[in-house]
């Protein structure tokens, strides 16, 4: 009898510990009953940068006052780290801050997913929009129903968290061993323009069938330089329309379609050109500041170079960026709006910075003075001159009167398409906007 | 002396109870009904789905009153399979307040802190084990020894501890303090209530009033056992199934409440048009409304041909893709599994080693295998490529030919793209069908073979003979399903394209481009739509194989 009852007590017993391994941690996160607990969310690149976040958080954490914070690094950009978050929205469980790509941010707003943080900011001492950079501030400061940007717009939608943009990634063996002109000493002759950059793309690819004078992956940023630099763009003024079947737009296409087809510099469209760069293959490769840490291993003379200066006199470069928002749903508005503040603070940007892959969003000569001595690359100015406004960066931005992954559906393949010989850059002038259009009257 | 006074355990007062109780139940169930409709700001498809489910349940506990005063079996089985759901489903939700299935998503966590409590509970085992080989001491219990007494005390102790290191009585306080607010009490006095009502109507008294056989019992039982995976199924596809088919009549984006909307998801789907082209070259806009479709498509014979346009365009270039992908991908990865798993079938040495190896990929991780794959596929880099290159410069040199290094751009040309995925499918199901025909194989009666080796059959005559006709059942169930795995790609196409849909849409899927629609751009009612098309095409298919296979009379025989 007693034989039995034990065994019942341990089949009892292992049930409960099961059940109650369960509860464990959910009573475990003992924070005192008067801190607020925050949970807030990035996108990491690598192993790196989480633990840099998380140490932010720790430090945050005791900074301030009557909050506590869990940090969640979201997936990486392979991981998709947007579709994870967007189902814990639609779930409910998203964390009460966290980071979205700008391309993003209209979708978010006009779904009520994120808060309108401008009553908030109105009633802070010291904040102050023009602290940063004014392309993404723009964005964020938009207003769909007065169709308004602006500190008095009535609308904040977050703070960006960094600003990148592009660089060409140079192999300074391969350019040295092609006899090329070095696009550095171009650039500071001001000197760099389109057709250097072909002179040292032919060069390079001369140097046997397998290395590329140059590189760039398959979508919009990429692509889109070229057709921002020869004056065209993406859309209208206003961002309500189409403008890629404008005969500038169509120019810049013609280039880019040139340097894989009537060229043969480029590594195919599609094929991920890090690979080949990594193995010293090609002399040019197009990236952001995110990149940086990747390359900084690879084992030849490397450096950087802004993007050469198109038909219009400028780069066509890209202000990316992206922003901590609120989630609309959070318990804690107020709190929240403390830590999205803290987490944009230079301090906590200059923390993240050291790493190589991001710039400060703010605008700060301190900051950009300490991004400087962030070596490698040495001519870590490239990615300056990049975001400076003699550039004429177009900050990528969201969609409001239409909506960017339908758009960027509509395009991508198109493009693809041109640049891989499929279609024509007359014939796709001739339909692009006719189907892309259609992603504004939505 | 008792407990419980034994005329509240008479069976007929427990059933004149239980009559009560069923009364109760419905009319609870038409006040949770009306509820939902007139206090609970809920959307239209929770208020129709727990209509449906405490209307099925309010009716099923009415219709089985009659019975339980007749002492119609029927009754009792009824009764008890109410109370069965409606227990479980308290327990569900006592469960879910109680925060328990967050707790799970940490489990990980706190179970590993308990790691070395389940140590001394395999050494309190261990010791039970080898008790076995000691003296049996019958004053302790029958058959019982020390070592065994102590052996359950060592893992009674390892459970103890084990609770004390995942933090349980903290958990357990918690768990409790959860629970005591309105829903949590709620369903604590349902899974009261319910289990009273169970343990009522399943007692062994109850039940020979009742007028209960032994099959009676077999069967609840036999239920009863297969309640977790029916449930299981109920709540986790079939649940999903009829909500994702509501959906589809909706304009749901998952954040706000879905409207419905009718057909108008199918009919942007299915909303098509084909026009005859004056030229090879003309232009979609010259022939349709371009502000309502888009090309798909043309064909083109001489200097005409065929537009083909449609509303979503993507639907149709996905759906083209998909049977074009089954299309190869099946026969590809058939016909050699088939080949393959003769060979492997031979009685050679090693025969175990190479079915391990062929069978590896399909047990390899999906996304592991595709990263693999996306570097084997580089043009610049990759090693494909890379042994073509040899190849050709081997051959050149050998025969002073000129043959020119192809370099397929395998994932970046719209040519060669879906040509990519469709190997690694093949080469990826082809391990897991060898080992389906080999187990066919291995059921075809040796002597069959020997007869006809006697009858002077060669080895092409034997496999056509007997070798593919007994092995049809197999066949059939390996072109089944790999057909409709076939038709539902993805993960390949995701992690291996970028971006998924490849170069000018050339690797865009039925099942990508309902992923892209529901989680990617917020149209869940639109995704919905996708996939029940997708589950007619599918369904389609599978049914002609199925009408073939009948026609061919070899699986019956």
């Amino acid at each position: 009898m007693k034989h039995n009852v034990l065994w019942k007590a341990i089949s009892l017993l292992v049930v409960a510990m099961f059940l109650l391994a369960a509860c464990g941690p959910a009573a475990t996160p003992a924070a005192p009953a008067i801190d607020v607990a925050l949970r807030w969310r990035t996108r990491p690149d690598n192993q790196e940068e989480i633990k840099v976040y998380s140490d932010i958080s720790v430090g945050l954490d005791t900074q301030l006052d009557g909050i506590t914070l869990a940090y969640e690094p979201g997936g990486t950009e392979g991981a998709n780290y947007q579709d994870q978050l967007r189902a814990e929205v639609a779930a409910g469980t998203a964390p009460d801050v966290f980071w979205i790509p700008g391309t993003d941010v209209a979708d978010f707003a006009t779904r009520g997913l994120i808060l309108n943080i401008a009553p908030l900011a109105a009633k802070t001492d010291g904040f102050d929009v023009n602290a940063f950079y004014a392309g993404p501030m723009a964005h964020l400061t938009y207003n769909p129903e007065g169709a308004k940007s602006g500190a008095d717009s009535g609308a904040l939608w977050g703070l960006p968290r960094d600003v990148s943009t592009f660089a060409l990634y140079l192999n300074l063996d391969l350019i040295k061993e092609a006899g090329a002109p070095d696009p550095r000493e171009l650039a500071k002759a001001g000197k760099w323009d389109w057709n250097a950059f072909l002179d040292v793309a032919q060069k390079t690819r001369a140097l046997g069938p397998d290395i590329y004078g140059y590189g760039a992956s398959a979508w919009w940023g990429p692509y889109g330089t070229w057709l921002n630099a020869a004056g065209g763009g993406f859309f209208n003024a206003d961002r309500t329309a189409c403008a890629l079947n404008t005969p500038e737009s169509l120019a810049g296409l013609d280039f880019q379609r040139s340097l894989y087809a009537d060229f043969d510099v480029a590594t195919p469209y599609g094929e991920d050109p890090e690979p080949p760069f990594r193995a010293g293959k090609v002399a040019m490769f197009q990236n952001g500041r995110w990149a940086t840490p990747g390359v900084r291993t690879v084992p030849f003379n490397w450096d950087v170079v802004e993007l050469p200066n198109g038909p219009q006199g400028t780069p066509g470069n890209w202000l990316f960026w992206g922003a901590y928002v609120i989630n609309a749903k959070t318990a804690h508005p107020e709190e929240a709006w403390k830590l999205v503040q803290a987490l944009t603070t230079a301090e906590t940007q200059g923390k993240v910075a050291a790493l190589g892959a991001n710039i400060p969003s703010r605008v700060s000569q301190q900051a950009l003075d300490a991004f400087l001595t962030f070596t490698p690359p040495t001519n870590n100015q490239a990615f300056l001159n990049g975001i400076a406004d003699a550039a004429k960066p177009t900050a990528e931005g969201p969609l409001w009167a239409g909506s960017w992954p339908e758009y960027d559906k509509v395009v991508g393949p198109a493009v693809q398409s041109v640049l891989t010989g499929g279609t024509s850059v007359a014939d796709f002038g001739a339909t692009i906007c006719d189907e892309a259009n259609k992603v504004f009257t939505k | 002396m008792k407990l419980i006074p034994q005329r509240f355990t008479e069976p007929n007062f427990l059933l004149r109870l239980l009559v009560i109780w069923r009364m109760v139940f419905a009319a609870l169930a038409a006040g949770g009904i009306l509820a939902a409709w007139l206090i609970a700001a809920l959307p239209l498809w929770q208020q129709i789905l727990i209509t449906a489910a405490l209307g099925l349940a309010g009716g099923f506990s009415l219709a089985a009153i009659p019975d339980i005063r007749r002492r119609n079996h029927r009754g009792r089985t009824i009764s008890l399979f109410v109370d069965y759901l409606a227990f479980v489903a308290s327990a569900v939700i006592l469960l879910s307040v109680g925060n328990v299935f967050v707790g799970i998503d940490a489990l990980g966590e706190t179970f590993s802190r308990g790691i070395p409590a389940l140590g001394v509970i395999l050494l309190g085992y261990i010791i039970t084990t080898t008790s076995e080989f000691s003296p049996r001491v019958n004053t302790i219990a029958p058959g019982a020894n020390y070592l065994d007494i102590a052996g359950k005390w060592v893992m009674l102790a390892g459970a103890a501890y084990f609770l004390l290191a995942v933090q349980a009585p903290s958990g357990l306080l918690y768990f409790l303090t959860k629970i005591l607010q309105p829903a949590g009490l709620l369903a604590l006095v349902g899974v009261l209530v319910f289990g009273l009502g169970l343990w009522m109507m399943g007692n062994k008294p109850v039940a020979n009033e009742m007028g209960s056989h032994a099959h009676n019992e077999q069967m609840l039982s036999g239920w009863l056992f297969l309640s977790p995976n029916l449930l299981g199924f109920l709540v986790f596809f079939a649940g999903p199934l009829l909500l994702s088919f509501y959906f589809s009549f909706t304009d749901s984006d998952a954040f706000n409440t879905p409207h419905f909307i009718g057909l108008a998801n199918y009919a942007r789907i299915i909303n098509i048009t084909f026009r005859p082209l004056s030229s090879a070259t003309q232009l979609a806009k010259d022939l349709v409304d371009i502000k309502t479709y888009d090309e798909v498509g043309r064909l083109i014979f001489g200097n005409t041909g065929i537009l083909f346009a449609a509303e979503d365009k993507f639907f149709w270039l996905a759906l083209k893709n998909t049977l074009t992908f089954a299309l190869f991908a099946v026969p590809l990865s058939v016909l050699p599994a088939l080949l393959l798993a003769n060979i492997l079938n031979s009685k050679l040495p090693g025969m175990k080693f190479f079915r391990a190896v062929y069978f590896m990929p399909s047990i390899a991780a999906i996304v592991g295998i595709s990263l693999v794959w996306q570097w084997l596929y580089n043009a610049t880099v990759g090693f494909i490529n890379y042994a073509i290159t040899l190849g050709v410069d081997f051959w050149n040199n050998l025969f002073n030919a000129g043959l020119i290094d192809p370099r397929i751009q395998w994932v970046s040309d719209e040519k060669t793209a879906l040509l990519a995925i469709i190997i690694i499918a093949a080469w990826q199901t082809m391990g897991f069908n060898t080992v389906l025909f080999l187990a066919g194989l291995q059921n075809i009666p040796g002597e069959l073979y020997e007869a006809a080796t006697v009858d002077g059959a060669t080895p092409w005559h034997k496999f056509r003979f007997i070798t593919i006709p007994l092995l049809a059942p197999s066949t059939f169930y390996v072109l089944t399903t790999t057909t409709i795995s076939a038709m539902q790609i993805f993960e390949q196409v995701f992690i291996l394209m970028n971006p998924p849909e490849g170069p000018n849409n050339a690797t865009i899927t039925l099942v990508l481009y309902l992923y892209r629609s529901g989680f990617q751009n917020f149209k869940q009612g639109y995704a919905s739509a996708i996939a029940w098309i997708l589950f007619i095409v599918i369904f389609g298919i599978t049914l002609i194989q199925f009408k073939q296979q009948r026609k061919s009379g070899v699986y019956e025989n």
